[in-house]
């Protein structure tokens, strides 16, 4: 059937070393991007809730600035317009790794933040009565009870954009970031075999998101609470806005 | 001096004045039942006593000054345990986070006033897995576990099932027998007759009568607290 498959070069390929670490690059940087994005995105997301006009105008802006740009345009600025704006950039510190970690935090924290925020709005608002009842801070509310009811809410959207993003990552080639894609783009194009090339980067993808969906539903029995940890009903899919990822 | 007090209190929502000017107190160890239609300002009078909401105009005030955190307890209609923790995390969260005890001593007390409302076996487990009146009994053992001065309960037992109201009354009266000073917004005329100092009758956002059970119910002077027994009895 196929015309040619080299099966030798296809394993080799897998075993070899940028492949290696062009996958644990682009893993690095979805971690670390989703991580950063969800701690800022979790203010954005008090922002927008907030009762001061004047904040929630800035986290609407926030949002609006990160989502209406196309994120290619938002790596390029970070990466080559910073640092002539601020010779701080300059420094042998901003590495392509620290550019496209800044460029995909602040992208994805718009997007988080919408999910956040909708995953506070989710939680029942008797539980805030019942804590300012029994005498409780805001923010000993917040942390003890809205907050880890809300997770369960998150975590699913949560993995998608942490799929979303680890593809994002093939982006941050375009500012010469050593990631699985560029690593396989290379051999691709020193041996001119691109279907074992690019099947055995596709491999790695399938095999991260793969090794994610196994956390994402441990993470979601740990969120669930009835004492077995069973699931007992499934929480209602949560009134997430419906997000294109398509024109990022 | 009365124990709980609310003096002339205004509140409105938008366009909509829920309370014009309500007075009324409870001294010690006296129990007081608001009835009255939904919309009347009961929830809204509770939630103003306890400082849940703040009033408008007009004064709240525990033994003559304004209450503490966690000093007048509430128990709602839809128990509002938090989904999260345990029944014992739930009645123990109080204690760690208002009243800074450690854990292991606030478990202690938790486990204590669980086994007063009797869900001590229940201890273990979340909210979720438990009935309407176990909830709810729980939720009482997360306010009283706080040493209130005064318990409000807002409409207790009309989210539970027939069979389950009877449960929660019986905790509520073993309260009041305890000396307990609390206000109680239900339709439970039984309990109103058994168990309150005197019942008021709550009509848009006014105080429009106030007897003792006995009177209250034979005899009630306003035509608009006829008119209301009759379709609740």
């Amino acid at each position: 059937m196929l015309a040619s498959f080299d099966t030798h070069l296809f394993w080799e390929a897998l075993s070899s070393s940028p492949y290696w670490r062009g996958a644990l690059t682009a893993l690095e940087l979805t971690a670390a991007s989703l991580t950063t994005a969800v701690v800022i995105g979790f203010f954005v997301a008090l922002g927008v809730l907030s009762a001061r006009r004047s904040v929630r105008s800035l986290s609407w802006i926030y949002n609006w600035l990160f989502r209406a740009t196309p994120t290619l345009l938002q790596l390029y600025f970070i990466w080559y317009a910073l640092p002539q704006l601020w010779p701080g950039f300059a420094g042998s510190w901003f590495t392509p790794f620290m550019a496209a970690w800044i460029a995909l935090s602040l992208n994805e924290a718009a997007y988080m933040s919408e999910i956040i925020r909708s995953g506070l709005l989710s939680v029942d608002a008797g539980q805030e009565l019942a804590g300012r009842a029994l005498g409780m801070t805001r923010r000993q509310i917040l942390r003890k009870v809205i907050v880890p009811q809300a997770v369960r809410i998150v975590i699913p959207p949560t993995g998608n954009e942490f799929i979303t993003l680890l593809k994002l990552t093939s982006l941050a080639s375009v500012i010469s970031l050593q990631e699985l894609l560029t690593a396989a783009g290379n051999l691709a194009t020193a041996t001119f075999l691109y279907p074992e090339t690019y099947l055995s980067a596709l491999v790695y993808y399938l095999a991260i998101v793969s090794v994610l969906m196994v956390i994402q539903a441990r993470l979601e029995k740990r969120f669930t609470w009835t004492s077995g940890g069973r699931r007992r009903r499934r929480v209602g899919a949560p009134a997430v806005p419906a997000i294109s990822h398509d024109a990022r | 001096m009365s124990m709980l007090r609310a003096d002339n209190v205004h509140k409105r929502y938008d366009d909509v004045e829920v309370l014009r000017g309500v007075t009324f107190e409870v001294e010690p160890g006296q129990v007081k039942v608001l009835i009255g239609p939904s919309g009347s300002g009961k929830s809204t009078l509770l939630r103003c006593l306890c400082l849940l909401e703040e009033p408008d105009s007009g004064d709240v005030s525990l033994e003559g000054r304004r209450p503490g955190r966690g000093e007048v307890g509430m128990v709602f209609q839809r128990f509002n345990l938090f989904q999260n923790m345990t029944a014992v995390e739930n009645v123990m969260s109080g204690l760690v986070a208002v009243r800074g005890l450690s854990k292991a001593e606030a478990r202690e007390q938790a486990v204590e006033f669980l086994q007063r409302v009797g869900v001590a076996d229940k201890a273990a487990q979340y909210p979720d897995e438990l009935s309407g009146g176990q909830q709810q009994r729980v939720a009482i053992a997360r306010a009283l576990v706080m040493r209130p001065k005064a318990m409000l309960f807002d409409e207790p037992t009309s989210a539970l099932d027939v069979e389950l109201v009877r449960e929660v009354l019986d905790v509520m009266e073993s309260l009041a027998r305890e000396g307990m000073t609390m206000v109680v917004v239900s339709h439970e005329l039984r309990f109103a007759h058994h168990v309150a100092s005197s019942v008021l009758m709550m009509d848009a956002g006014r105080i429009v009568e106030e007897a003792p059970p006995d009177e209250f119910f034979a005899s009630p002077k306003e035509e608009r607290t006829k008119r209301f027994l009759s379709l609740v009895e």
